[in-house]
């Protein structure tokens, strides 16, 4: 028995799943933000687990991606949360259900 | 043979957070969930030979993120609303999709032949900064996403300053803070 990549595959798929099983029917708005990130982070251990399979000039690429998207993924959140702190002041509310009119 | 039993402790501990954050009913709660699985997958990162990816993990991912994102739910005490319920009817039919989606990649996933290339490249410091910046060697495209990022951080943070603002030119209020 030895670790195979089969294993991390196996491992992202079910956070990802997690991830956007959160997204979707949770109805907190900061719930939601979270399964994104979750599901981000999932994308990422698949990349590198994708990268340990390929030979070493190739493999190198798919440990710098993940530091791109984790970039992508503070600018997203960073966005996100002042998007949030906008509606809430208008709504008071953190029920997504409420945040129907896009309304500043 | 260690590296299965490592790597069977980080992911348990990774879905079990995970789940945390689906169950969990206060939202500071959830935050707290998600930095726990955030650093067990910096640790399978230095399991997988990519120690630079997983402190790049602990420090954004665990560090910066969720303590922004820590932040702004203590200052909008975004569990004061406590009748919103967790989960609604939607979710009756979200989550067996889900389930559905699981299993058919998990069938593509199981099916295709997957083994460790024994000579790939273990991801250090040196061998990361020699791929992005050594633009001779390995030409500019890692270098131009790089500072495409950076501009993008950039003008992440002008628009999160603009957007939490309440109007550009004129003096804080402050009534408003005190009533949440």
């Amino acid at each position: 028995m030895e670790l195979q990549p089969v294993y991390i595959q196996i491992l992202a798929l079910i956070l990802f799943a997690l991830g956007i099983a959160v997204t979707l029917s949770r109805r907190n708005v900061f719930f939601v933000l979270m399964g994104i990130e979750l599901a981000l982070n999932a994308v990422n251990l698949s990349l590198v687990g994708f990268a340990k399979t390929l030979p070493a000039m190739t493999s190198i690429t798919g440990q710098i991606i993940p530091l791109f998207t984790i970039g992508v993924a503070a600018a997203e959140a960073c966005v996100g949360l002042a998007v949030v702190i906008l509606i809430f002041r208008s709504q008071d509310s953190v029920d997504i259900d409420t945040y129907s009119n896009m309304k500043g | 043979m260690l590296a299965l039993i490592y790597f069977l402790i980080l992911g348990v501990i990774a879905v079990g957070g995970a789940l945390c954050v689906l169950l969990s009913k206060h939202p500071l709660y959830g935050a707290l969930s998600l930095v726990v699985t955030m650093l067990s997958l910096a640790g399978i990162y230095g399991l997988l030979g990519s120690p630079f990816v997983g402190v790049v993990q602990v420090m954004v991912y665990a560090g910066a993120i969720m303590m922004l994102l820590t932040f702004v739910i203590m200052v909008l005490n975004g569990a004061r609303d406590n009748r919103t319920p967790r989960f609604d009817k939607i979710s009756l039919f979200v989550i067996p999709a889900i389930i559905l989606m699981a299993l058919m990649l998990s069938f593509l996933i199981l099916r295709t032949p997957l083994v460790f290339n024994p000579d790939t490249a273990r991801g250090t410091v040196s061998l990361t900064a020699a791929t992005l910046f050594d633009t001779s060697a390995s030409g500019p495209g890692y270098f131009l996403l790089f500072e495409a990022i950076g501009l993008l951080l950039l003008s992440a943070m002008a628009t999160a300053v603009i957007l939490a603002k309440k109007k550009l030119g004129s003096p804080e209020t402050s009534d408003s803070e005190e009533v949440h």
